[in-house]
């Protein structure tokens, strides 16, 4: 392990409307890592995010952003802190009524004083970053599912974030464009020294870019360690996860009708 | 960071000092700028000795001013940089192939902007004939009772479109027809024929009024629903949707609103042109000393059905131009939330053009028709 803790859960628990989703979470992540969250649907990976992010406040516990108790922050300690932070959302959520470079231009029209040209500047390059640099004044619906995707990457990039936050980069894209992003995404580490936590069910890209994987399911931090680690985890959703199994169902809550009928028919 | 300059026999040396990050490049910005307006100055050198931290937006701001000071032709050269300042400008340049490189996106030109203004309107004409043909040819073969329209989808548009909008209708009418009076009774007294004002208000609340607010009010409470509706299905796929389960959205979504629009419609237009001239009654009675029997003779002998057909005709002409422009608006949405309210403003909007035109026409032509 290297590098300061840039994202600490302690003992923090998450859900809607006062039902907790996972209790317990205790998490860390050290600048310059690519940590993949992992777990089944409706295990609670989005729900953490938008805790993480401040978008849902948390049940129990902390968050600690880059050292600072997150939720305990007032709104505009809290914004500096989002300014260190990107997000890439599970649908894009480009601004369909704005251009791409509009789009990537809009944090920075809004949240700093550059001028214009640089602004431009800016955004021309991130987007060569990404390859998209020729489709400029392309509206997100004149564009493909991969490149909105990568066009939501370069927005997260446009204020030099420390730490993003993916949510399924690569849902919805074929293998040759999944690898694609996972590829950017790797590059925005070596390169732009971004540390990254990527939400994702892809166990290639896992293999590929993650260097730390952490497992949700039953309501709690299953596993967490390098990805070998968890290869070898005698935990059966695990086990199940790695190699593909048609296990217990990762994440289903327990007394699941399901497993009781599975439970049922052995004593 | 406030950067120096020092100038020497035509070289400017910027010493920074402190970091280039987003809150600090402004000031960059505009010194360099500066000095690619000045004469005296031939090249410019930007001296990192005192640089702390290179933002991405330090970084363009350094690529903008080199290509600036290129376009004006002074020299640009950069000195003293440390291995992170290195670091942030290579990751710039390390930007990786570009996969769309092929599609270039070039901004039209006059020629080529005026010819899509052109065949755009084309298109949208034939997609607007092509949308009523269709509508029509559904509309019979419902009747012909060939198909079916969906179950109980004409009874629940028509009380939505039709008893919901009682009240309105019926308040704004009333007020209208009161008001017409009044305003005539002023003019009439002078020339001792009071009398008269049941003619004028019966006239004009018929003909005139009575259809024209009433698509007003639809128009905005009926039209721009329809497009915001239609537009939202558009944009969540639904449309889509019913295209590919092989349901035409034109006998689905289309036939049922502007069936259901065009039996509201004439009998709303119907209740305005009652309730203006009972609101024109009202005024004849406490303004004007006139007893209702004598309004109500006037009026009756004033106003022929000849009028009614015509106030009539006019609302049905009136609630096709409505359901037609609020379906096609909605359907011709595309996938952003921003056409929806496009599509809803340009439905109120052309609506009402085409109904004040319709309605000129109208006029012009009954005249015809009397004169001879």
């Amino acid at each position: 392990m290297k590098g300061e803790v840039l994202l600490a859960c302690r003992d923090l628990s998450v859900g809607h409307a006062g039902v907790a989703v996972l209790h317990g979470i205790d998490l860390e992540v050290r600048r310059g890592e690519i940590v993949a969250l992992l777990g089944g649907s409706g295990s609670g990976k989005s729900t953490l995010l938008r805790t993480i992010n401040g978008l849902l406040p948390p049940l129990g516990g902390e968050v600690l952003l880059f050292g600072e108790p997150f939720h305990q922050l007032d709104e505009e300690r809290r914004n500096a802190v989002r300014r260190r932070i990107g997000l890439l959302f599970q649908q894009d959520a480009l601004f369909g009524s704005m251009s791409l470079i509009d789009n990537l231009a809009l944090p920075l029209r809004e949240l700093t004083h550059l001028p214009e040209p640089v602004i431009f500047e800016l955004a021309r390059m991130k987007l060569a970053l990404v390859g998209l640099d020729r489709l400029v004044h392309r509206r997100p619906s004149q564009m493909s599912g991969g490149q909105r995707r990568r066009a939501g990457l370069a927005r997260a990039s446009m204020l030099d974030p420390e730490l993003v936050f993916c949510d399924e980069p690569s849902a919805g894209l074929d293998p040759v464009v999944a690898a694609e992003i996972d590829e950017l995404l790797v590059q925005f580490r070596d390169v732009l020294g971004i540390t990254l936590v990527v939400v994702t069910h892809h166990l290639d890209s896992i293999r590929t870019i993650a260097d730390r994987a952490i497992m949700l399911g039953r309501g709690r931090i299953i596993a967490q360690g390098t990805i070998d680690e968890l290869d070898r985890s005698p935990d059966p959703d695990v086990h199940a996860f790695f190699h593909r199994l048609p296990g217990e169902g990762i994440g289903r809550a327990e007394g699941d009708p399901i497993d009781q009928l599975r439970h049922g028919a052995r004593p | 960071m406030s950067p120096r300059v020092e100038l020497q026999s035509g070289t400017a040396v910027i010493r920074l000092d402190g970091d280039v990050v987003v809150d600090t490049a402004a000031r960059l910005y505009r010194r360099l700028r500066r000095l690619c307006r000045r004469r005296d100055v031939r090249s410019v050198v930007l001296d990192f000795t005192g640089a702390g931290r290179v933002d991405s937006a330090g970084v363009a701001t350094v690529s903008l001013g080199s290509r600036m000071l290129a376009e004006a032709g002074k020299a640009f050269d950069l000195v003293h940089l440390g291995e992170h300042h290195q670091a942030a400008f290579e990751m710039m340049r390390s930007a990786p192939a570009a996969a769309d490189r092929r599609d270039a996106d070039e901004a039209p030109g006059l020629f080529e902007r005026v010819g899509s203004r052109i065949l755009g309107g084309v298109e949208r004409t034939v997609e607007v004939v092509d949308l009523v043909a269709d509508t029509m040819s559904a509309s019979a073969s419902a009747l012909a009772r060939r198909s079916r329209l969906p179950a109980g989808s004409l009874l629940s548009h028509a009380s939505i479109m039709g008893a919901g909008a009682l009240p309105i209708v019926g308040l704004l009418s009333l007020l209208l027809g009161m008001t017409l009076a009044f305003q005539a009774s002023v003019q009439l007294e002078q020339f001792g024929a009071d009398v008269y004002v049941a003619d004028l208000v019966g006239l004009a609340v018929v003909r005139e009024f009575g259809p024209l607010i009433t698509a007003i009010i639809l128009t905005g409470r009926t039209g721009a629903a329809i497009a915001a509706e239609l537009g939202t299905m558009r944009v969540r796929e639904e449309v889509d949707a019913l295209r590919a389960m092989g349901i035409s959205p034109v006998r689905f979504l289309v036939v049922p609103r502007v069936a259901a629009l065009t039996a509201v419609q004439p009998a709303l237009t119907l209740l305005a042109m009652f309730i203006g001239a009972v609101g024109g009654m009202i005024i004849a009675v406490t303004v004007m000393d006139l007893t209702p029997v004598i309004f109500w003779e006037r009026l009756i002998h004033r106003v022929h059905m000849r009028d009614f057909g015509h106030g009539l005709a006019k609302s049905v002409v009136f609630a096709w131009i409505i359901g037609f422009v609020g379906c096609y608006r909605g359907l011709r949405t595309t996938g952003d939330a921003a056409s929806v309210g496009a599509a809803t403003t340009r439905t109120v909007v052309t609506s009402i053009f085409f109904i004040i035109v319709v309605d000129a026409l109208f006029a012009v032509l009954s005249t015809v028709q009397v004169t001879r």
